[in-house]
């Protein structure tokens, strides 16, 4: 909705800042800003009833800042879509200031603004990253650090690995890794990786992560750029890291920890849509970029470089062979829109494996999403239904996968997901093929 | 009496000159505005044929599943089918006007009726066309839906889906051009009502539990272990 | 004149804190004396200070600024003698001025004949009068105060082969508080001199008056037990007159040394202080708020007494190690700047000589619950020399104009008791009281100003305190209130211009009437009042319900 500034507002904002943003946030929020004032460090924890973990989170941002940022001036910013559980109160509840007396207060230098504003009645990423990035650019915030609220596994210093490097060492953007299990985020080490690497050359391990963080001037071109309609409220994510590299922005990563996040395994559809959906989407408005680079170039990392783990983990292989069976078998129709004849055959013919022969190569699961990419860009059907319809392939590559490394130790993980990576990498040109190709 | 038929003759043939003489004006307007009209419904025809190209009609009209369905009736393509209705409509529509000239008593009424017509044809037509795109979409979508949730039968699924809209669309379609609107209502009331009867009751005793859960879980804000527990996450 | 009898006096006093040593000179010998000092009452007069803290004039060795002291009797020859002592307090008080003198109750210096006999031999009667000991073990676990210069508190002593107990410099052994016959030639010393006119004492190092094993030997009971009998004696016999504590503890710990009104009158807020700097580099009020907090109530007829600088390094003993890391990297980058755990700079230098945040420090020195001592030199923005060695850098001369040795003294240059500060920023011919006297905008003026202001309303010494906390951290708000007066003042911390939103509710109906050009502005009612400040700006608003 769009208000009138009124004259008081205006004086404790700078005239560069583009006073079309002023709209879009509440009148509430934006007083709560003026008291804020400028800050060094912002750190935004987006919302929506996650009163179980909330409290956690919140109390280490807040030694995090404690520990590692004591003498700048940092705020909490909590974009709520609704909550209905107590959870804008538990993030508001972290402040330390002097009007209210509590043990941890000697411990702080500073005052600590954590202030919480709702944006919306459902979970909307893009509005909530919007909503951030909006308050860090009036508040004119140095560095700004993203945090998932229901990370459970989040420590101290995360803070310190996320930030140190966009404040001291000038990067804009520093995007996670973790130390995950073998089989964790596979839509991730077996899509979302290999892809990204080839198209834009550069190999970062985690472009969809719910913790990361990045500097003023990051936030400030992202703001400006974005067309903030309906369709990109979707994967606001990967749009921010496609946005970095095109903007040619320092891109680095550092190691985290485990991650440690509820588990929506039944949530592949909406993933792939906030992932692919959206990765699909930049390939149009970056194509000049990403159809020129070969190869990929590593990204500068501090901390650990990504581990695996090796527990064993119980996982219905029945089940997805099943799926891509009857996804093969059932989206025939849909499928011949997208693919090309022979890759649909060979698709066919695995579809007839048993389980114990299952076998999903690199080279034609690379081709699969080569050519949902190129139909995907021609729009043969409806774009959500290509990214829907890549579901069950997915799945019978989880699986093919799965079987693959069974038994594999760590580095052979680390290989295999390379192998891939290089597969893509050499497929490119079959990509550009499909992309300018027939119609 | 030769004379009196001579001259009746003669005054009935002048009257048939005269009257020829007063028609055949009108016959030749009628004819140049045939074919002044021939000329603009061409033009049309090409204007129509440019602006559906411009806009992709073609490939809409491929995701209807209406060009399928033309290249099985050996029809040309859907943008050429359309400027042909335009040219044709057009053509028709100035013909038309040219007889109005003619002053045929009670034809009047019929063309004014004709071109009251038009517009609802176009409705209709309208109607289908995007129901086909409709139904297309959304039997997709419960394809894709059903395939993703594992549920059984989704190709079945899917074709109810299309099925159903397609009915709705006919419907509407027969409506909106008034061919037996009462009955084609009542048939309709009666399949879809039947078809939702059936949904309710199955829904009802077979899907009890399931819509148990499903109502907790949009009032009660829990999350509930998910069934697929041995799944993996995939981000 | 001054008002006769009025107990509580020091409530409503600005005091002026100045060494003698360091004023005027007035007989060319490069040493400031109290014939000067006394030719300069008309510019304190005019300044607007009523009371005057002298530091030690006393015979001395002056291996301590003056602190060491040799004769508890007498004037120090370089300053003059006692008729010239008597001649400026009289003039003083002709002035309206009062005056208060150090009495270095602790220690002496060890030049002091009661020591020298002390030290001779262990039957001299003065043996008992400084605390000995066969080994340096005793009192275990005490602190150091001199940390940069002092191993151990006890000393060795060649002459009497046996330790003595020392809190500060090794050249300044303790007096022994446990022998009753030290507790009444102290009192008798401090007689003289209440005698002779002084208005109160400035009592240094209370805390360290007595010592027990198994203590941290500071606070101890038996302290105050003497320093309440001292009281006594003051109030039977000298009403009127004054104590002031200087003891460097926190707050709580403070709290004892006011007891039922029966101990002291006034005490220091030390640390108070470094948190009034770090508030404003910080730009966050969050420090000052919260030791305010933490100050205990005292009772009605004390006093806090309150400092930007002094004589001392900014002392940073009573903060936090953060803290004092802060304060170390923003104010002191330059290491030899550091002293003690503390900062050796004065005021205008610790601020970048920004006039606006000089205002603004003084602002909230005048209208902060207490009695505020401005250090000499300050009111004209004199800078400091960190060449100079321990805390002299503070303790240049006082400059009075732009020509020969800045106004300080005719003697050469070269022979004075300190040297001027010289660079073009803060040397005397920038910064002096004669020019800043003729300018109406100068630092000078604006301080006699602030002052009258301050000393137009009895709320600010005498009232109570209630912060507001707006949202806005930087914003410090806080309301005065005395009997019918209610002032409520409003500091913006930041270097950047603000706005805030005060919740004045409860004063609803009240117009505010600002203090300094005394326009009025907007009535207080249910909705927030907003208030927009520039840089370091600062109101105080008089509220009046017509």
């Amino acid at each position: 909705m769009l208000e009138e500034v009124s004259p008081q507002e205006r004086v404790a904002l700078r005239t560069d800042v583009k006073l079309a943003e002023e709209g879009f946030l509440p009148d509430d929020f934006v007083r709560q800003l003026i008291d804020v004032g400028e800050i060094d460090i912002l750190v935004g924890l987006p919302t929506q009833n996650n009163a179980k973990t909330i409290a956690s989170v919140v109390a280490a941002i807040q030694s995090g800042i404690l520990q590692s940022f004591s003498r700048d001036r940092a705020a909490i910013i909590n974009a709520d879509a609704g909550s209905r559980d107590g959870t804008p109160e538990l993030v508001v509840s972290a402040s330390i200031d002097d009007a209210r007396q509590r043990d941890f207060n000697r411990l702080a230098l500073r005052t600590l603004h954590s202030i919480s504003t709702q944006y919306g009645s459902s979970i909307a990423r893009g509005t909530a990253l919007r909503t951030i990035l909006s308050a860090g650019e009036l508040l004119r915030a140095r560095a700004t650090a993203m945090v998932s609220p229901d990370s459970t596994s989040i420590k101290p210093d995360w803070l310190r690995s996320l930030l140190k490097p966009v404040c001291k060492e000038d990067f804009d953007l520093i995007l996670p890794t973790y130390a995950r299990h073998k089989f964790d985020g596979l839509l991730i080490t077996n899509l979302l990786y290999p892809l990204i690497r080839a198209l834009y050359g550069l190999r970062i391990r985690e472009p969809y992560a719910s913790e990361f963080a990045f500097s003023g001037r990051m936030g400030s071109q992202f703001l400006a750029q974005n067309s903030w309609n309906d369709e990109s409220r979707e994967g606001c994510e990967v749009r921010f890291t496609v946005a970095a590299i095109a903007g040619n922005l320092r891109i680095g990563q550092c190691f985290l920890g485990t991650k440690n996040v509820e588990r929506h395994a039944a949530d592949l559809v909406p993933a792939l849509r906030q992932t692919i959906g959206a990765l699909f989407g930049s390939m149009e408005s970056n194509f000049s970029l990403w159809s020129s680079k070969t190869g990929s170039q590593p990204v500068p990392t501090t901390g650990l470089e990504q581990e695996f783990t090796l527990e064993p983990q119980r996982v219905n292989r029945k089940r997805l062979l099943e799926m891509f069976r009857s996804g093969v078998a059932e989206l025939e129709s849909v499928f011949q829109s997208i693919l090309s004849p022979t890759t649909l055959a060979e698709l066919q013919a695995i579809a007839g494996l048993e389980e114990d022969d299952f076998h999903y190569s690199t080279e034609l699961w690379a081709k699969t999403v080569y050519e949902f990419a190129a139909a995907h860009h021609k729009a043969v059907i409806n774009r959500d239904h290509i990214v829907q319809a890549l579901a069950p392939l997915f799945r019978g590559r989880v699986l093919a996968f799965l079987l693959e490394n069974r038994n594999a130790s760590a580095p052979d993980v680390e290989a295999q997901i390379e192998n891939l990576c290089l597969e893509f990498e050499r497929l490119k040109p079959y990509l550009l093929e499909m992309w300018a190709g027939k119609q | 009496m030769r004379e009196m038929i001579v001259s009746e003759l003669t005054q009935a043939v002048q009257e048939l000159a005269r009257g020829f003489a007063r028609f055949l004006p009108r016959l030749i307007v009628l004819v140049i505005i045939g074919f002044a009209g021939w000329v603009i419904a061409y033009l049309l025809k090409t204007l129509a044929r440019s602006i559906l190209r411009l806009i992709k009609f073609d490939r809409l009209s491929e995701n209807a599943g209406a060009s399928q369905l033309l290249a099985r009736a050996a029809l040309p393509p859907s943008s050429e089918l359309l400027s042909r209705f335009v040219f044709w409509v057009a053509w028709l529509g100035f013909i038309l006007l040219g007889i109005n000239v003619l002053g045929i008593f009670g034809l009047h009424e019929q063309i004014a009726h004709f071109f009251l017509f038009l517009p609802r044809v176009f409705a209709a037509l309208f109607i289908m066309f995007f129901g086909l795109l409709a139904a297309s979409f959304f039997s997709r979508a419960a394809l894709l839906g059903a395939v993703n949730s594992n549920l059984p039968s989704p190709r079945l699924l899917s074709i109810a889906v299309r099925a159903i809209i397609i009915v709705f669309v006919l419907s509407m379609f027969f409506e909106e051009l008034g061919i037996a609107e009462q009955t084609v209502l009542v048939a309709f009331g009666i399949a879809f009502g039947a078809v939702m009867f059936g949904l309710a009751i199955a829904f009802g005793t077979g899907g009890k539990e399931l819509a148990q859960r499903f109502l907790e879980r949009r009032l009660v804000h829990k999350h509930e272990d998910e069934k697929n527990g041995d799944e993996l996450s995939p981000l | 004149m001054l008002p006769m009898l009025d107990a509580l006096w020091y409530k409503d006093a600005i005091i002026y804190q100045v060494h003698v040593r360091t004023f005027y000179d007035s007989n060319g010998d490069g040493i400031g004396d109290f014939q000067g000092l006394e030719q300069k009452l008309e510019y304190l007069q005019e300044l607007g200070v009523n009371a005057l803290w002298l530091m030690p004039f006393f015979p001395s060795p002056l291996r301590d600024a003056g602190y060491d002291i040799a004769d508890y009797r007498s004037v120090h020859a370089s300053y003059g003698n006692l008729a010239d002592f008597r001649k400026f307090l009289n003039s003083a008080h002709e002035r309206g001025i009062r005056v208060i003198i150090e009495m270095v109750l602790n220690h002496t210096s060890d030049q002091h004949p009661w020591f020298q006999q002390s030290r001779s031999s262990r039957d001299n009667p003065y043996r008992d009068w400084y605390v000995w000991s066969e080994t340096d073990t005793r009192y275990k676990g005490t602190r150091i105060i001199f940390l940069d210069t002092e191993m151990s508190n006890w000393a060795w002593d060649p002459i009497s082969k046996a330790y003595y107990w020392h809190r500060f410099f090794s050249h300044q052994p303790d007096l022994n508080y446990d022998n009753p016959v030290v507790r009444e030639e102290m009192w008798d010393v401090m007689k003289f001199w209440l005698e002779a006119g002084v208005d109160g004492f400035r009592l240094d190092a209370v805390p360290y008056l007595t010592e027990r094993e198994g203590t941290n030997c500071e606070n101890l009971p038996e302290t105050h037990v003497i320093l309440k009998d001292f009281r006594r004696r003051l109030d039977e016999q000298f009403p009127g007159r004054m104590l002031l504590a200087e003891a460097n503890q926190w707050p709580a710990d403070l709290r004892p040394y006011f007891a039922e009104g029966d101990e002291f009158h006034m005490a220091f807020h030390f640390p108070l202080m470094p948190r009034m700097f770090m508030g404003v580099k910080l730009e966050d009020r969050k420090p000052i708020t919260e030791i305010l907090q933490q100050t205990p109530e005292i009772p009605a007829s004390c006093q806090w007494c309150l400092f930007l600088r002094n004589h001392d390094e900014l002392t940073l003993e009573m903060v936090t190690d953060i803290e004092r890391d802060y304060m170390y990297d923003v104010y002191a980058e330059n290491k030899t700047m550091r002293l003690n755990l503390g900062i050796r700079r004065r005021l205008a230098p610790l601020l970048d000589n920004d006039r606006r945040c000089i205002e603004l420090m003084n602002g909230m020195l005048m209208s902060l619950p207490g009695t505020p001592i401005i250090y000499y030199g300050d009111e004209i923005g004199m800078g400091d020399n960190v060449n100079l060695g321990d805390r002299d850098g503070v303790r240049t001369p006082m400059q009075w104009s732009g020509g020969w040795n800045g106004g300080f003294s005719s003697a050469d240059p070269e022979s004075l008791c300190a040297p001027l500060i010289l660079n073009p920023i803060y040397g005397y011919p920038a910064i002096n009281a004669l020019s800043q006297r003729r300018t109406p905008h100068s630092l000078f003026s604006w301080m006699r100003q602030m002052i009258a202001v301050r000393r137009s309303a009895r709320v600010f010494g005498n009232g109570s305190i209630e912060f507001l906390y707006p949202v806005n951290h930087r914003i410090l708000a806080y309301v005065r209130r005395f009997e019918n007066e209610t002032v409520l003042v409003v500091n913006n911390l930041s270097s950047a211009a603000q706005a805030v939103e005060l919740d004045l509710r409860r004063f609803k109906g009240n117009i505010l009437i600002e203090m300094f050009g005394r326009n009025i502005f907007p009535r207080a009612g249910d909705l927030p009042y907003l208030l927009t400040l520039g840089p370091y700006q600062f109101y105080w608003f008089r509220l009046r319900r017509v």
